[in-house]
């Protein structure tokens, strides 16, 4: 072995569990096998509002293989579990007889087989009392919850500036219900021994799943171990412990044998929450010279009847725009629908589409640039606080995109550019994201050997956390990285905070680097050879008053082509420049915004979960009907990088899993104003828009 | 077994591999492979057929195996990703980062495989349309392209 002494952090490094996922040797949860499992299915409600009246459920326990049929008359009763920073846990499945929205989980079948699961599920029969469900928030017996998590801010004077204006904006936009739709369904083996449970898990928070089964079995945290070393994707699905994860450990512990519940796609779109709809009124007022007044944002969304999470679509600091007067509200109206949850940038996306939007309407209105409104406006300390930002790259990144994309040879007239018959236009979106950060645990191992192990239980769930972890430790100790060994998705190990928020990899290196300097501290002092030596390290959010720790900042630039005839719309270039901090892996962070830039293009172009009105029940519940980019939809993607560390913290990253999503369906939405004149306000932006 | 319920005698070749098996006349290709033979590296992502991570060949074709019954592939030779192991497609993947969760993996490389030995991965437009029904919902799709155009091409080595 030769030692390679190079600094590897930043270093585009192949992903180091690349080998197993090219050979289909990655264990995923629904890989997991036990000599003795059985297989769960799920029966689900087919209406929106009501409750049970009947369940016959002799047909299915006298099919064949069947061990077990549980329905809410027999389930064991059980409680919710702790809830967390992203809001309560969801309500335990099987307690009660009451409906509350179409896929709701009514009861669950234990077999030898998944196909006799399966056949004796169907054989479970449903009897309802029905009511009128609750379907839209425009309902006047829906239920509205003003500044339902406390995060309606007004700053100076809106309604006056609003008023007083030269130029404003009033615009109203909706964004459909989203599902996040990962492509490995989810899945939980669970196994009981005597009180302890393991459970292998669809997670991007093994310590979360971890508390709430403890919490709904009312056992000791130890006594639950939690599995996730490689997860399907989850975009956020995977922050909440969902029904499902409980009713496999229930089912488990009821015939005394490891169980598997695999989600079906359909389980999916009602079982792991999604990007709630909105309907957004934004106003701008602004003077003739394109300097914003006032900025008035009003949101509102669907929740579940019985479970809602922490949720803010009006984006902090209005999009971290320099304006004295300011309000932004939100406003939750319960449904009979499924529980909404996280997807990709949940809540900014949706906002952050209405207000770059705004201001694009608010640029053609005062015939400034769009890029030069945007900076004539850039926040230089966080509106919110008025704290100077640690770093902002945001000007860099509308200069290096703007340039990468050729923007100044943009002629500002819509309708004034044109690839033979197809109409041409190009649009762009700025992107303040939120800075989020958890506390963290890691373990650093130096072995007799001379190799190395970290360890946390943080999920990679392909944003590449083993891969830079291996980076960072190789350097730290100064070791080849294929001597160090990273391991992860597991509760027995030092406690991590979720793969989500964009926070992850800030405290999941900073808890590592603390690892190994306590180790090389060890190391130095002198220890017994031939034995490993282990230390733990951690970190936290700072606390800082001086300071507004800043997120990521992007630029987004888009190209589409419209045909005049047929509507037909494509996207044909984008271009990403983003401030992400340090960057630790170039090639996967790029492949982080090249992902989320995809993800966007979904939510521009196509992405709709659609209920049927009368019922309630979507009816687009699979991937041939709810439709998602494919390769032929997807264009070449640039990716920049700007800006250097952040110093807030050690590491100095800033996060990169979410940004890339956001600025994507605005600048496309802008780009296609600039193509045909046509401003469309609501998403996805369909060919019969465009007719 | 209650009555209805067929168990036909299937033999199929599985990665050069023969195997007899009597199994539940439902049984898919897909969960045959995972369930019965340890097989789990074909992937299944949505067992209706509309999302590519089930891909394997058959008889050389590329099959969706969530929409194949077992008992169909009586006399047949299935190859799997973990028949492709020396494929270039493999280290191509790794090279341009052509993945992120590496569920729908398998699926695009047997699908590019057979892209690729039909010989209609010439061009960038081919691949894309070709490959359309492999989804990637991590949205790796611009560097699963060039790493099928680097193998198509001859340039890996
Ligand atoms: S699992 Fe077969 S196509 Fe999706
Ligand atoms: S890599 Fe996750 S779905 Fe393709």
């Amino acid at each position: 072995m030769t030692r390679t002494l190079a600094p590897l952090v930043g270093a585009a490094l192949d992903r180091v569990d690349g080998a197993r996922k090219v050979a289909g040797a990655a264990p995923y949860p629904n890989d997991v096998r036990y000599p003795d499992l059985a297989y769960a299915a799920l029966v689900r409600a087919t209406i929106s509002a009501g409750r049970v009246s009947g369940i016959e459920t002799e047909g299915a326990e006298g099919a064949p293989g069947v061990l077990t049929v549980i329905t809410h008359l027999t389930a064991p009763r059980l409680s919710r579990g702790p809830a967390t920073s992203i809001g309560p846990q969801p309500t335990p499945p099987l307690q009660g007889d009451r409906v509350d929205y179409d896929g709701q989980y009514l009861a669950v079948v234990v077999a030898g087989t998944r196909e006799q699961a399966v056949a004796a599920a169907d054989l479970v029969e449903v009897r309802y009392e029905v009511d009128e469900p609750v379907l839209r928030t425009e309902d006047p017996r829906a239920e509205r919850e003003e500044n339902p998590w406390h995060f309606d801010t007004t700053r100076g004077d809106p309604a006056g500036a609003l008023r007083t204006a030269e130029v404003r904006v009033d615009s109203t936009y909706t964004t459909p219900h989203l599902t996040n739709n990962p492509l490995g369904p989810f899945t939980t083996v669970a196994r009981w021994d005597g009180d302890d449970l393991t459970v292998h898990d669809s997670t991007q928070h093994t310590a979360n799943t971890r508390s709430a089964l403890a919490g709904v079995f009312g056992i000791p945290e130890e006594r639950v171990r939690v599995l996730a070393p490689f997860v399907g994707g989850g975009f956020g699905a995977g922050l909440r412990s969902w029904p499902h994860v409980t009713v496999a450990a229930m089912a488990a512990r009821v015939v005394g044998r490891p169980v598997a519940l695999e989600l079906t796609r359909p389980e999916m779109f009602t079982g792991t929450g999604g990007r709630p709809s909105t309907v957004q009124r934004i106003r701008l007022g602004s003077t003739v010279d394109g300097r914003l007044v006032a900025i008035d944002h009003h949101a509102e969304y669907p929740a579940a009847m019985d479970d809602a999470v922490r949720y803010r679509v009006t984006p902090r600091g209005a999009g971290a725009y320099a304006c004295p007067n300011f309000a932004a509200r939100d406003v939750q109206v319960r449904l009979n629908v499924p529980p909404t949850g996280h997807m990709r940038a949940p809540g900014t996306a949706e906002g952050l589409f209405a207000l770059e939007c705004a201001l694009d309407e608010l640029a053609f209105r005062l015939d400034i640039d769009p890029v030069d409104l945007r900076l004539r406006n850039v926040a230089e300390v966080d509106p919110e606080n008025g704290r100077p930002w640690t770093t902002t790259g945001l000007r860099e990144c509308y200069r290096v995109g703007a340039e990468r994309f050729g923007w100044y040879g943009r002629s500002p007239a819509p309708c004034s550019m044109r690839d033979g018959h197809r109409m041409v236009g190009y649009g762009m979106a700025g992107v303040t994201f939120g800075w989020t950060m958890m506390p963290c645990r890691a373990a650093a191992t130096l072995h007799p050997d001379g190799t190395a192990t970290i360890a946390t239980s943080a999920t990679d769930i392909g944003t590449g956390t083993y891969t830079i972890l291996t980076q960072l430790a190789a350097d730290l100790l100064d070791l080849p990285p294929d001597w160090v060994r990273v391991e992860l998705g597991d509760t027995r190990l030092p406690k991590a905070p979720a793969a989500g928020g964009s926070g992850l990899t800030a405290a999941v290196t900073n808890a590592v680097q603390d690892a190994c300097r306590n180790l090389l501290e060890i190391v130095r002092n002198g220890h017994p050879r031939g034995t490993d030596v282990r230390a733990e390290g951690a970190s936290a959010p700072p606390e800082r008053e001086d300071v507004a720790p800043s997120g990521a900042f992007a630029a987004v630039f888009a190209e589409v082509r419209v045909d005049p005839d047929l509507g037909e719309l494509r996207v044909v270039r984008l271009v990403t420049a983003v401030d992400g901090g340090r960057i630790m892996n170039p090639k996967l962070a790029a492949s982080q915004i090249i992902g989320g830039t995809v993800g966007g293009l979904g939510m521009a172009l196509m992405e709709r979960t659609t209920p049927d009105p009368g019922s309630g029940r979507i009816m687009n519940a699979n991937l041939g009907d709810y439709l998602v980019p494919v390769h032929a939809d997807v264009p070449d993607v640039d990716v920049l990088f700007v800006g250097g560390p952040d110093p807030l913290t050690p590491m100095g990253v800033k996060g990169v899993g979410e940004v890339g999503v956001v600025g994507v369906a605005p600048a496309v939405a802008n780009a296609v104003h600039h193509a045909t004149g046509r401003r469309l306000r609501a998403l996805p932006l369909t060919v019969e828009n465009l007719l | 077994m209650g009555p209805g319920v067929r168990e036909p005698t299937t033999t199929v070749t599985v990665n050069g591999a023969r195997l007899v098996a009597n199994l539940d006349a439902r049984v898919t290709l897909l969960d045959a492979l995972r369930d019965r033979f340890g097989l789990t590296g074909t992937k299944k992502g949505c067992d209706q057929g509309t999302c590519g991570s089930c891909t394997v060949l058959v008889d050389g074709r590329r099959v969706l195996s969530c929409l194949t019954l077992f008992a169909q592939c009586d006399g047949r030779q299935v190859t799997t990703i973990e028949g492709l192991a020396d494929h270039p497609l493999r280290a191509a993947f790794i090279k341009h980062d052509a993945f992120q969760c590496g569920y729908c993996t398998p699926g695009q490389i047997v699908s590019a495989a057979a892209l690729i030995r039909e010989g209609r991965a010439g061009r960038d437009e081919d691949i894309r349309e070709y490959m359309s029904g492999n989804l990637c919902r991590c949205g790796a799709y611009p560097r699963i392209l060039a790493a099928i155009r680097e193998v198509a091409s001859g340039a890996h080595a």
